[in-house]
């Protein structure tokens, strides 16, 4: 049987055989590696993408009502809900000037059967590590703005990011969720009652956070030690050498660089991801105002 | 062909370090030359025309084209052939389970002992040590011990007696113990007449006449392993005149 | 010993012992100024049913910080630690058993991980366990006037505007591992990886001279 299937292999074109779904099955489930091997010699991938091309991404702004700031990403299959709350507490004594921002990511059971229940898996806690340094790299949020009486009050963010359904692709998806949300965000006004040193919470009247970058990731997979593609699949993570994600912001400049080890990468090829990072950059902050504004021009 | 290679021997080298052996530029006028063959041991591994070293230690030769590392390292890896003193652990039907430092227990079948048969079986209790060597051990496989040659004799394999002391010591120690003149075993020879049994594995297996002498004997030889030659034959000397 | 490079790159002072421990199989510390970080290996061990691979050894890496308990930070270092063993090491020959790499940190002043990775590198060598190549880290922060400090101390490290560790490889000098903070220009990173790697031949240089040292009794 084995042997049967690799014969086929070896002279087979992927463009050809995508009539043959069965066969293709055999040979996935058999030989992953080898599968995936025959699509990219021919510079395209199983889902019929180019290696540089993302999945589409579709995005939803608003999407819980009870959150200050929510949004729902999804990338393919992919799916991350971020849904932001905001609470009032008292700063830190280190920086009674500023307010702060928690981010954590959920990876449930729900979403892959890769995943466990139970405490955060390592996977979940480094990708929460790694949105908390997006946020103070690109300073995304200038934590000022978050004060409301020095050394008193301020504002907490909440961004709690859950995954719906995971088809690899995580930290871009969470990124995308996390800067919609921020942008969705609105806090209510608060003064402080002089007579009673009380906060007074006016849901009424609400304003906007001002969001000072605009930071996008973009994923890399790494295959074979050579070939380099981007949004990779679930399927494709597990079976690549190293994966690699770079954040840019508006102004190209980049935020984070982040490759978790794997096989090594070349001077050029980092480049060439950084400017595929750069173009993406563009393209989803021009999708996340299109979606604002026809959010917008509905109310 | 090698001579790149020969001019590191005895020198030590890291995981990475790489030679190529392409065939000599010169032509032979002589006739056709034999590629030469080449044995790569422990440490060393071939791809194509590169030989990549994969472990730290300092490199050896043997005439004509065998290499290999010569590393310290604690953990046993399992080789075919090779003899190592284990632990019985369980006894389970036909198999008895041994314990001998690596990464999973080996078997041990009842049948693989000199003179065992259906009828006979030799007698082995959990917790017993035994002297065997490998007849099975790759990474895909379970690894198998047996107690008799390839014509069925103990040949000094087997359970061992009551008495004596075990002990573990640096592979690097033991490899050195084996080598033909070893150094380290002459000096011990001047001391005290006892009753050695070296496994691979690191395990080392000493009875004396007297409870102290064993013990003296396994403190010699496990400070062996940080001293250089001079230095070990002076505590070795000093122990013959009587300092202890 | 001193490192101190006449390309400009500057490290500072580097001490490693390897095999200090009795009871794990590697065992190596690694000193880069005050900061100082200990290394144990057990492996190829028994691996639980669970974390069983067929085709390949198990790797967990531990990293115990100097106080409390190891938190979220901890998990993102290991995991980085983690991926950069498993791309050197020759996993493949091990299959079904486990490794577990413990990292203690005894000491921080900056450069925690790049240690860390230099500690990591030392033990898996001490417990001679088959790697296709060796690596190092090396962290570099930017200050606010734009210049590159390589090995920085905690305070560099708190005033600096960026700071980028990368684990680099002995073969081909490339980059294994990459984990930045703050934010910087291409151009900017570009210079930090080439000055890493010209600083990361010196690490592979000290690495060969302890090893040597280590070796020189049955030389």
């Amino acid at each position: 049987m084995r042997y049967k299937v690799k014969c086929v292999c070896d002279s087979f074109n992927p463009r050809k055989c995508l009539s043959f779904p069965l066969f293709l099955h055999t040979v996935r489930t058999a030989e992953p590696l080898e599968y995936h091997r025959s699509y990219l010699k021919e510079n395209c991938r199983h889902d019929g993408r180019e290696l540089s091309e993302f999945r589409t991404t579709t995005l939803n702004i608003g999407s819980i009502s009870t959150a200050d700031g929510s949004a729902l990403v999804k990338l393919g299959n992919t799916t991350v809900i971020c849904g932001i709350k905001a609470e009032l507490a008292n700063p830190t004594v280190e920086a009674p000037g500023k307010g702060y921002i928690v981010p954590n990511v959920d990876l449930p059971p729900l979403c892959s059967s890769r995943f466990r229940p139970g405490p955060p898996g390592e996977q979940a806690q480094a990708a929460s590590q790694f949105i908390a340094d997006v946020i103070e790299s690109s300073e995304v949020i200038q934590t000022e703005d978050l004060c409301i009486d020095r050394g008193k009050l301020c504002w907490v963010l909440y961004c709690d990011l859950m995954c719906l359904d995971y088809d690899g692709n995580l930290l871009d998806a969470c990124i995308i969720a996390l800067l919609a949300a921020l942008k969705n965000t609105k806090l209510p006004e608060v003064t402080i009652n002089t007579e009673t040193c009380s906060p007074e919470v006016n849901l009424e009247k609400r304003r906007e956070l001002h969001v000072h970058k605009h930071p996008v990731g973009a994923s890399f997979c790494i295959f074979d030690n050579s070939i380099l593609i981007v949004d990779p699949m679930s399927e494709e993570e597990s079976l690549c050498t190293a994966h690699l994600t770079v954040v840019t912001d508006e102004e190209e400049r980049l935020c984070a660089v982040h490759k978790p080890g794997g096989t090594s990468l070349s001077g050029e090829k980092l480049q060439e991801c950084i400017t595929r990072a750069a173009t993406r950059q563009r393209e989803i902050q021009k999708l996340i105002d299109k979606v604002i504004n026809s959010v917008k021009a509905a109310q | 062909m090698f001579s790149s290679l020969k001019d590191k021997v005895g020198q030590v080298l890291l995981p990475g370090d790489e030679f190529s052996f392409q065939a000599d530029d010169t032509i032979s006028l002589s006739g056709p030359v034999k590629p030469e063959k080449m044995v790569c041991g422990p440490g060393l591994r071939r791809s194509g025309d590169r030989l990549l070293v994969c472990k730290s230690g300092v490199l050896r030769h043997k005439p004509p084209n065998m290499f290999w590392m010569d590393s310290q390292q604690r953990r046993y890896v399992p080789v075919k052939g090779e003899t190592v003193i284990g632990i019985v652990t369980v006894k389970s039907g036909d198999v008895f389970k041994v314990d001998f430092g690596g990464s999973e227990q080996a078997s041990l079948s009842y049948l693989a002992f000199e003179g065992a048969t259906k009828r006979n079986r030799p007698n082995v209790q959990v917790g017993d040590l035994v002297f065997a060597q490998f007849l099975v051990a790759n990474k895909d496989m379970e690894p198998e011990l047996v107690c008799v040659d390839s014509v069925g004799r103990a040949n000094g394999m087997g359970v061992f007696g009551s008495g004596g002391l075990l002990f573990t010591v640096s592979l690097g120690l033991v490899r050195r113990l084996l080598a033909p003149h070893s150094d380290v075993l002459q000096d011990l020879q001047q001391l005290f007449p006892c009753e050695l049994v070296v496994g691979m594995n690191g395990r080392l297996w000493v009875k004396s006449s007297s409870l102290q002498r064993t013990l003296v004997i396994a403190n010699l030889l496990q400070s062996c392993d940080t001293m250089t030659a001079p230095q070990r034959q002076t505590l070795f000397r000093r122990v013959a005149q009587g300092a202890l | 010993m001193e490192v101190y490079g006449s390309s400009g790159v500057s490290l500072r002072e580097f001490g490693c012992e390897q095999s200090l421990l009795s009871r794990p199989d590697g065992s190596a510390s690694f000193i880069q100024g005050d900061t100082s970080v200990l290394a144990g290996v057990y492996g190829p061990a028994e691996v639980k049913v669970s974390k069983e691979i067929y085709d390949r050894a198990t790797l967990e890496v531990l990293m115990q910080p100097k106080v409390g308990l190891p938190s979220v930070r901890e998990r993102s270092q290991e995991q980085c630690v983690r991926e950069t063993c498993e791309a050197s090491l020759l996993l493949s020959l091990h299959p079904r058993s486990s490794l577990t790499l413990i990292l203690q940190v005894l000491h921080d002043d900056g450069s925690l991980l790049s240690c860390s990775l230099n500690a990591a590198c030392m033990a898996l060598m001490d417990a001679g366990l088959p790697m296709s190549c060796l690596f190092c880290g090396v962290t570099c922060a930017i200050d606010t006037e734009g210049r590159i400090i390589t090995d920085p101390t905690a305070a560099q490290e708190k005033e600096s505007r960026a700071l980028m560790t990368f684990a680099i490889d002995s073969k081909e000098h490339r980059v294994l591992m990459s984990a930045t903070k703050g934010s910087f220009s291409v151009n900017e990173l570009q210079q930090c990886i080439a000055v890493s790697q010209s600083a990361s031949e010196k690490i592979f240089q000290f690495y060969r001279d302890s090893v040597r040292r280590r070796y020189s009794k049955t030389l």
